[in-house]
């Protein structure tokens, strides 16, 4: 159960030992580790680029023509036209597009990757409706072919959620789309984490069948899990201000499910939930409003449509697709415009997603679906506001758009080079930019990352 | 020469003549187009078309007579695309078991989907918004390797809706959840054999009435139905060209994976390959040479190509076009990846649509531009010669949300 450092519990229990001393001397303070599996990540390389002449989306709303975009020191440093600069490298991008890198929110990449076999099926803790203590960074198997192929569609960064059978799924990761062979060398340097939440059928259909709660919509909202985080939180700030105040105070019990809604309580953790229907959002944000943290981002909301006005005042994003439909009854309500329609409303947070191993590849083209579909049906959408679904809204979702998501100095370098519009089902990324790094060239097999199950098969 | 005016036309869709499955009374003429015939053809610049009584009746009339009259202003026109290998009218909802009807645990060869077709489905208004006008309807079967019978319907969504049954006979091979390939391939096997010689002592007097089943296999050793069979792996797949050379049948593969490895034997015995043109990762081991490029190299290999929709197909059959769109970027031609939406699926199917070409059914898509482009989309189509739209359940759905009222939602219909 506590599968963090052995010395905590013979701490504690030391602390056990000796009884309650609560003002005499100071035992060793109990500080949990926030960040027990660090990101090992280090940039692959940190020459300059310039890429220049190109048709620049920043990600900020902004569309540039003719512009350069120049990355040093793994950021970028100047985006603006005839920049009167040097570097490592000169792109000449004439008639190609620049994009900043493209982030999906929801992806299972690595917990369900390719080869799909039985061994491979590490997404979902299907024990229990509560499984806030479960960590899908510790499912991720990095060599997924699959964030291979996403690279190659512009993907630069991605959250890996666990999957939906829980009401709560544990514990998401947000990584760098770059090659390693440990989890830790994806994982992106202080990316809050996500905890993935689910409503709606999966969770009940899972428990109903094995005969505990929840087997029903209802059941899924009996919220208990967060007084029991009250709980704990209360606890802890208990213990830490009566250490602090000089006191030898017990330690409280370790519960790392509670440490994960704890984080959410205190803001650290970013609930990303998925949730389709329009009723189900409404009432988890009034469940958030109960107990005092933030409903985070709903994905899949295939009816968020229905209650744009609701999810801005909210501060939630919505993270959707533009057309899938119909594989459950909680899906039958889409409409082609729904992000569209969310993204209508002031103070919105509107976001393409993929949950797919396959629309990952695509989620500009995903993005397209929506702006047309929503153009001919009375809206006014420009690409360089489009681009913001699957940039800058993606990156606020995660809690990571003060470090990428836009082109903007001091920004990370994740950047991508279109042949042309990404909006154009003939778009392909040519090359694709890590923190300022070429982690992808269709045309220079050396940028071709290739996965260790790859390797050698006939 | 009769030239009514766009605000006729549209009249017509007041009207509600759309709701008709029936083929239309009414001539209708397209002129000023760009068609792309999908035939040796190819496209043809400033063309007109002629349809009568559901069937093309002329293409490049010296004179165009027709009661209605469409100028497209140099848009390109297509046939209507061809879907395949999905289960449209056949699920509504796909965790709603009661409104699933495509496999059966019993099912087998005699296994016939079509009779459980819903043309009033409300997955077929949406999948026309992809120019879709014909679709081959496909069982997904049970325990048994054969899946059932295909059928051939057209997208009107009329009760009285084309359906062509019989299209063909599928098979499941390959990777197998329990137990061997082999076996099943040797189930194939032992079943071709059986009714060869079951058909063989008919011809010597034999007055049992045949069997739905023997009947099925007879159309399919004759080579009169084909023989779609899913299955991946490179070596399955030279197993199965064995088959089709001992029995004779009209193979075609499906899934096919992997079909790229052994494109050129593919090509050699003539057998057409249905493919995801997005299917490009390693599923399991037998798929381990999917590839975006798959489409393009087998195209020019000589494989005649179909191009169906992945994963969950059914609800999701418009994006065919999308799908056709990224082959072409991933090295298909145009005018093949349009040939594998359309005239390659008639052919294969024995369907008399997928092609501008006379005495082929009326089903005629006007686009806005390059119908595989995101930002193109259908302006009218056409399934045997009348009028359908492409709006559905999704748009009022958005109209209702997004039209101001003071009363609740519920009073915006």
């Amino acid at each position: 159960m506590n599968k963090f450092a052995p010395s905590l519990l013979a701490v504690g229990l030391a602390a056990a030992l000796v009884g309650c001393q609560e003002n005499g001397p100071q035992d060793d303070k109990i500080t949990i580790n926030k960040n027990p599996y660090p990101s090992t990540y280090t940039p692959i390389s940190t020459s300059s680029t310039l890429i220049t002449n190109a048709t620049v989306l920043t990600g900020t709303g902004e569309r540039l023509d003719d512009a350069d975009v120049l990355l040093v020191d793994g950021k970028v440093l100047q985006v603006g036209k005839d920049l009167a600069a040097k570097a490592d490298t000169t792109i000449d991008a004439q008639g190609k597009w620049v994009t900043p890198g493209i982030i999906d929110v929801h992806s299972h990449l690595g917990a369900y990757p390719n080869p799909s076999v039985e061994s491979h099926q590490d997404g979902n803790e299907m024990t229990s409706p509560n499984t806030a203590e479960v960590w899908v960074e510790h499912s991720v198997w990095p060599q997924d072919p699959g964030f291979n192929r996403a690279r190659e569609g512009g993907i630069t960064s991605l959250q890996i959620l666990p999957g939906s059978a829980n009401l709560f799924g544990g514990r998401g990761v947000t990584l760098k789309n770059v090659p390693a062979h440990t989890m830790q060398g994806m994982k992106f340097p202080d990316a809050p984490y996500g905890l993935k939440m689910a409503c709606g059928e999966n969770p009940k259909r899972v428990y109903g069948r094995k005969g505990v709660l929840p087997s029903t919509r209802m059941g899924n909202m009996a919220g208990s899990a967060w007084i029991g985080a009250q709980e704990y939180k209360r606890a802890w700030d208990k213990y830490d201000a009566e250490y602090a105040a000089g006191k030898n105070p017990d330690v409280p019990n370790r519960d790392i499910k509670y440490d994960t809604l704890r984080g959410v309580l205190e803001g650290e953790v970013m609930i990303h939930n998925h949730c389709y229907k329009a009723e189900e959002m409404a009432m988890m944000i009034d469940l958030s409003k109960e107990f005092n943290y933030h409903a985070g981002t709903f994905h899949h909301g295939i009816e968020a449509y229905k209650i744009a006005d609701l999810l801005a005042d909210n501060g939630s994003c919505a993270a959707l697709w533009p057309d899938w439909w119909g594989f459950k009854m909680e899906a039958y309500d889409m409409v082609q415009e729904n992000v569209a329609i969310v993204d209508a409303v002031k103070n919105s947070c509107a976001v393409v997603h993929s949950d797919s191993d396959t629309t990952i590849q695509r989620l500009n083209q995903e993005a397209a679906k929506v702006m047309y579909r929503a153009n001919e049906n009375g809206f006014d959408i420009s690409e360089e506001h489009a681009i913001k679904w699957i940039t800058t809204n993606a990156a606020k979702s995660l809690g990571i758009d003060d470090k990428t998501g836009s082109l903007e100095a001091g920004k990370q370098g994740d950047v991508v080079i279109w042949n042309q519009s990404p909006f154009s089902v003939y778009a392909k990324a040519e090359q694709v930019f890590v923190d300022g790094a070429k982690v992808y060239d269709r045309n220079d097999s050396t940028y071709q990352a290739t996965s260790d199950f790859m390797l050698g098969q006939k | 020469m009769k030239n009514l005016s766009r605000s006729f036309s549209l009249s017509l869709v007041a009207a509600g003549l759309f709701a008709s499955g029936a083929v239309n009374a009414q001539s209708l003429a397209i002129i000023n187009a760009t068609i792309h015939t999908s035939t040796e053809q190819g496209v043809l610049e400033g063309a007109s078309i002629v349809m009568d009584n559901g069937k093309i009746t002329a293409i490049n009339p010296a004179q165009v007579n027709a009661d209605e009259i469409i100028d497209a202003n140099g848009k390109i026109v297509t046939p209507g695309f061809i879907a395949s290998n999905n289960q449209l009218g056949l699920v509504e909802v796909g965790a709603v078991a009661g409104s699933r009807d495509a496999g059966d645990d019993k099912a087998g060869i005699d296994f016939d989907v079509s009779l459980a077709y819903n043309a009033h489905s409300s997955l077929i208004p949406y999948a026309r918004k992809g120019g879709v006008t014909r679709d081959v309807i496909t069982p997904y079967g049970g325990d048994s390797i054969f899946a059932g019978l295909a059928s051939v319907v057209d997208l009107s969504g009329s009760l009285e809706s084309n359906i062509q049954k019989q299209a063909a006979l599928v098979v499941h091979l390959g990777e197998r959840r329990k137990g061997s390939r082999a076996f099943t391939l040797q189930t194939l096997i032992n079943k071709l054999d059986a009714h060869q010689t079951k058909l063989s002592k008919k011809d010597k007097k034999d007055d049992d009435k045949p069997s739905t089943e023997d009947k099925v296999m007879a159309k399919v050793l004759s080579g009169d139905m084909p023989l779609v069979i899913s299955v991946s792996r490179a070596s399955d797949i030279v197993e199965l060209i064995k088959v089709k050379e001992q029995f004779g049948v009209n193979l075609v593969l499906s899934g096919a994976q992997d079909a790229v490895v052994v494109k050129e034997q593919i090509a050699k015995a003539n057998i057409p390959v249905i493919i995801s043109a997005m299917d490009n990762l390693p599923g399991s081991f037998d798929s381990l040479h999917a590839n975006l490029n798959n489409a393009g190299l087998l195209e020019k290999a000589g494989v005649k190509v179909l191009l169906t929709v992945g994963g969950d197909a059914s609800h999701n059959i418009y994006q065919l076009r999308f799908d056709a769109g990224n082959a072409v970027s991933y090295g298909m031609s145009q005018q093949g990846a349009l040939k594998a939406v359309t005239s390659n699926v008639a052919d294969v199917f024995g369907i008399n649509a997928g092609s501008i070409e006379v005495g082929k059914a009326a089903d005629v898509v006007m686009w806005t531009n390059d119908p595989f482009e995101i930002s193109s989309n259908v302006s009218r189509m056409f399934i045997n010669g009348t009028e359908v739209s492409t709006q559905s359940r999704q748009d009022k759905l958005r109209d209702r949300y997004t039209t101001d009222s003071n009363m609740p939602r519920a009073y915006t219909k």
